[in-house]
């Protein structure tokens, strides 16, 4: 039993990094019909921030900052550089510019940077644990919940209550009306933009926390649990997003702990199989976006 | 502002081509101020294209579009909300994730630096007491005509000095498009400007005060409502003459 | 650092880099080829590579070369693709190289190494690991790294020399060297009399790794050590989360953590111990190789890759040298009968070695960030698990 809930506790801190990462992918989808295999590139760029932020002795707190900062400016920046010249385009040319992004970051990272990882050292109090009515949460468990739970609270605020905010929601349903509202295309999606990357350099942070490095493809991995997540909560759907995540990370985390030796070699197939499965029981995902009703 | 006949909105020589299509060969009307004029034509005949030119929803290949005097030709669908003409778009096109009351809020984004949101709110669920009602429903959950209701209202947020009506009786039973109807009548009187796209020959050359006829991609025949009614030459320009 | 950087975006766009200045053609000249991943997954391993060959190659060349002729190296790009790997290789036998260098990694080696193969050019891999692969190959390819088996043997010998009963191993199926190497530790320590009480399975770069540290947490017996092969960003992430549970059962792991990472890592990385290449003892040529290699690239080096980047190039000019000749069937000859050929990081014998060398396997220890040496060794041939 002890066992279940620690278990259930591990899902839930890495169903918060998979959910702030799918709902940064889910929301530029929604406005644009794009997923922007970059996003996980600005995880990197976090790392790198941080990277250089620690080495030119700001501290951690600040590189922190700073680091979250600079996903959210750089993805803004992508927006404007990238993506809006060929926002009219067909889906494929906003996928291949999306790829191109990723490819050239990479290459830039590599080269000017270096292929090597480089070290972000967290300070051995985060590397502890808690102990929770017998449980033992690690801290960084623990600031990744929080974190999430913060973020996703602050969002949905913003998402409910702010005009911008709902014309956010309106445009991932109907992005030409929405501008018949008055508002702004490009605010709206530049917006769409600054948050993903918030998300994705707080979702980086907790990501690099554990993995301790920065390299140029760590973007990569995420990118496409991410994927996966929004595909499951159902494409277009911002709660789709969150959900999608959680329930990744359940599935992955009961697979690994639970699974028989003898078929842990799978674990990956099945998580697939199950994801595909579900996908068939419910095309639209686990939160589709229903058809409108007229 | 003087008096007589002033145009609002004045559109020329509008063309509008979706690759080798040309839907809009040359067209062009006025409205004036506090009118209802109606823009009549057979599927097809290119209508909606001319209301989505004239906001800059699609591009137009040529022409010129002027509101209240000002060349806004080229402009963003959002900059001419701004400057005072909406469109309530045909299929009415309801944010249907969206509650009735978060639909209407983004309706009046436009009119929150100005703080009369509230007022024309207020306005709005006196005058479509129905949405008073689902005020916290999804928009997607309404009926066909409370869903065109609120498309209606939704478009009436942005305080507009002219508002572009596409096909509202679309897919409606007789009775609520009557309803409808009354409703457009009464924002006439409450001083709006209508501009009104209809298949509905007959119920739209009732309330309005003067017509187009646009037949592929040209207007084919205008004048009032009236004339137009009684000539019956609108069935055979509904034909088209090219 | 920037210095080194532009050379390889020119390298990237050029498709080469020419070193010692000499065209291919000429009769004094001898031209090396290296088709590495320098762009891609592979960059990691391949770029220092490179950076050690070319720091041998100046050396070498300073020294007069090879049999008094200079010596040329032709980089192409393979972008860490494994098609990419046998055209590149193609194009490099077509400018006639002598011998070649190709990829980190097994697949993208495999499919230079048969191209080489097939042209009677000998060839070895930069960094890949698993002792099978010459075997895979032909008796044109051969292994220059420290091999998976000869490390996992290393290893077991320590783990047993400490008195640790009960091993729990992490591997990844991801890669041979992920996999193959805790399996090569698992079988030397059950031969020497050990048990294995568990075997974990991770996905590489799956960052969380709660559900196995909390099934290590409920092992009985709980193990005595842990050995894993993972190496960034997945050590990193297994061992604060282990740590963090509570668990100070001792951890071994291999040359794939030597990295400064791992030295950053503060408290959880206390007490690891890891094989490498070598150690960089006071008065050792690993140091020498170290001071040259900043003096070269104005940056300290961070990884051993760059010294068995510069042993391999050591060992083909030693290879040239004792063949007396450019021909591939004598340089090949020559290769597969040297021995005690001094590198950087010791010492590499490849006669009765089956074109997998003997080298040394060093053992450090994370102390205070910092690294301690705990040992050369060099294990009877009797325990180290076969290929
Ligand atoms: N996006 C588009 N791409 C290509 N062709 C289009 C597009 N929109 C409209 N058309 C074509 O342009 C012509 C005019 O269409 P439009 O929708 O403007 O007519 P309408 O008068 O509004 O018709 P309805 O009464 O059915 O709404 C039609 O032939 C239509 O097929
Ligand atoms: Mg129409």
């Amino acid at each position: 039993m002890d066992i279940l809930i620690q278990q259930f506790v591990n899902a839930l801190s890495l169903g918060g990094t998979y959910a702030l990462l799918a709902l940064g992918l889910a929301m530029v989808f929604s406005v644009l019909g794009l997923i922007n295999f970059a996003h996980g590139d600005l995880m990197t760029l976090t790392g790198y921030t941080m990277f250089f932020a620690i080495g030119a002795g700001l501290g951690l707190p600040l590189a922190v900052v700073l680091g979250i900062a600079c996903a959210t400016l750089a993805a803004v920046a992508m927006e404007r550089v990238a993506f809006r010249p060929v926002r009219d385009a067909n889906t494929a040319t906003m996928l291949l510019t999306s790829l191109a992004v990723s490819t050239i970051l990479h290459m830039l990272f590599q080269n000017l940077i270096s292929a090597r990882p480089r070290a972000i050292p967290v300070p051995s109090w985060m590397i502890g644990a808690v102990d929770v009515g017998g449980l033992a949460i690690g801290v960084i468990q623990l600031m990744s919940i929080t974190a999430t739970a913060l973020l996703l609270i602050a969002l949905s605020i913003f998402l409910r209550r702010s005009i911008l905010g709902i014309a956010m929601r309106a445009a991932a349903l109907d992005f030409p009306v929405t501008r018949l509202m008055g508002i702004n295309a490009n605010a709206v999606v530049a917006t769409a933009f600054g948050l993903s990357g918030l998300l994705a350099g707080v979702a980086g942070v907790l990501w690099l926390a554990q993995r301790g490095s920065v390299d140029p493809l760590m973007g990569f991995l995420p990118v496409l649990k991410a994927f996966i997540a929004v595909v499951l909560g159902g494409l277009g759907s911002l709660a789709g997003a969150v959900v999608g995540g959680f329930a990744l990370a359940f599935i992955e985390v009961f697979l690994r702990a639970f699974l028989p030796d003898g078929w842990l070699p799978f674990r990956e197939s099945i998580t697939l199989t199950l994801v595909i499965v579900l996908l068939l029981v419910r095309p639209e995902g686990l939160i589709g976006r229903r058809e409108n009703v007229r | 502002m003087s008096s007589g006949p002033e145009h609002l909105l004045d559109v020329a020589g509008l063309e509008v081509r979706y690759g080798a299509i040309e839907a809009i060969r040359g067209a062009g009307l006025e409205v004036c101020k506090g009118e209802i004029v109606t823009l009549l034509g057979a599927n097809g005949a290119g209508k909606s294209s001319f209301l989505n030119a004239v906001m800059g929803l699609v591009p137009l290949a040529a022409g010129r579009v002027a509101l209240d005097g000002e060349d806004i030709t080229g402009e963003t669908p959002e900059a001419v909300v701004r400057r005072g003409m909406t469109l309530c778009p045909e299929g009415r096109r309801v944010f249907a994730n969206l509650t009735v009351r978060e639909n209407l809020a983004i309706g009046g984004a436009t009119r929150r630096r100005a703080g009369d949101a509230a007022t024309i709110l207020a306005d709005m669920l006196d005058r479509f007491p129905v949405l008073a009602e689902r005020h916290d429903q999804m928009a997607g959950t309404l009926s066909g005509g409370e869903q065109q209701m609120l498309a209606i209202a939704r478009a009436m947020m942005s305080a507009p000095r002219i508002v572009l009506l596409d096909e509202p009786s679309l897919g409606l039973a007789p009775r609520v498009v009557d309803t409808i109807f009354e409703m457009i009548v009464a924002l006439q009187h409450h001083g709006a400007t209508i501009l009104l796209v209809e298949q509905n020959v007959d119920l739209a050359l009732d309330i309005a005060d003067r017509g187009y006829v646009l037949a592929s991609g040209r207007v084919a025949l205008s004048g009032p409502a009236s004339e137009l009614q009684a000539s019956g030459e609108v069935e055979r320009a509904y034909m088209g003459r090219d | 650092m920037l210095h080194a950087s532009t050379t390889r975006i020119a390298a990237v766009a050029a498709g080469l880099v020419v070193a010692g200045g000499v065209a291919q053609g000429d009769s004094h000249g001898i031209t090396i080829g290296y088709a590495g991943g320098f762009t891609g997954y592979l960059a990691p391993y391949d770029q220092p590579s490179l950076n050690g060959v070319q720091l041998a190659l100046d050396q070498i060349n300073e020294a007069g070369g090879i049999m008094g002729m200079p010596v040329e190296l032709v980089v192409k790009d393979t972008r860490s693709d494994t098609a990419q790997a046998a055209v590149v290789a193609q194009e490099l036998i077509e400018e006639g190289v002598v011998a070649m260098i190709v990829s980190c990694d097994v697949d993208p080696a495999v499919a230079s190494g048969v191209m080489a193969q097939a042209a009677e050019i000998p060839s070895a891999s930069s960094c890949a690991s698993t002792p099978s692969l010459p075997a895979a190959v032909g008796p044109y390819m051969f292994s220059n790294y420290t091999a998976d088996n000869l490390q996992g043997a290393v290893l077991a010998e320590y783990a047993r020399g400490q008195g640790y009963e009960n091993a729990y191993i992490l591997l990844s199926r991801d890669t041979p060297y992920t996999e193959k190497l805790p399996e090569y530790f698992g079988e030397a320590f059950e031969a020497m009399g050990g048990t294995v009480v568990a075997v974990g399975e991770y996905t590489m770069g799956q960052q969380d790794f709660s559900a196995e540290v909390t099934n290590i947490g409920g092992l009985d017996p709980s193990p005595d050590v842990i050995q894993t092969s993972a190496y960034e960003p997945d050590f990193p992430a297994f061992i604060k989360q282990l740590r963090a549970a509570g668990i100070d059962t001792p951890v071994l792991g291999s040359d794939g953590i030597d990295s400064p990472t791992t030295f950053a890592l503060g408290d959880v990385a206390e007490g690891v111990v890891f094989s490498n290449a070598g150690f960089a003892s006071p008065g050792s040529a690993l140091e020498a190789f170290e001071m040259a290699y900043e003096a070269k690239y104005g940056t300290p080096n961070d990884t051993v890759f760059t010294a068995t980047g510069y042993d391999l190039m050591m060992v083909i000019a030693a290879a040239i040298e004792a063949a007396g000749s450019t021909d591939g069937p004598a340089i090949r000859d020559a290769w597969d009968n040297l021995e005690n050929v001094q590198v950087a990081t010791g010492s590499i014998t490849y006669k009765d070695q089956n074109r997998v060398p003997v080298r040394v396997v060093a053992l450090n220890q994370v102390s205070g960030g910092e690294r301690v040496h705990v040992g050369d060794f060099s294990p009877d041939p009797s325990m180290i698990p076969a290929p």
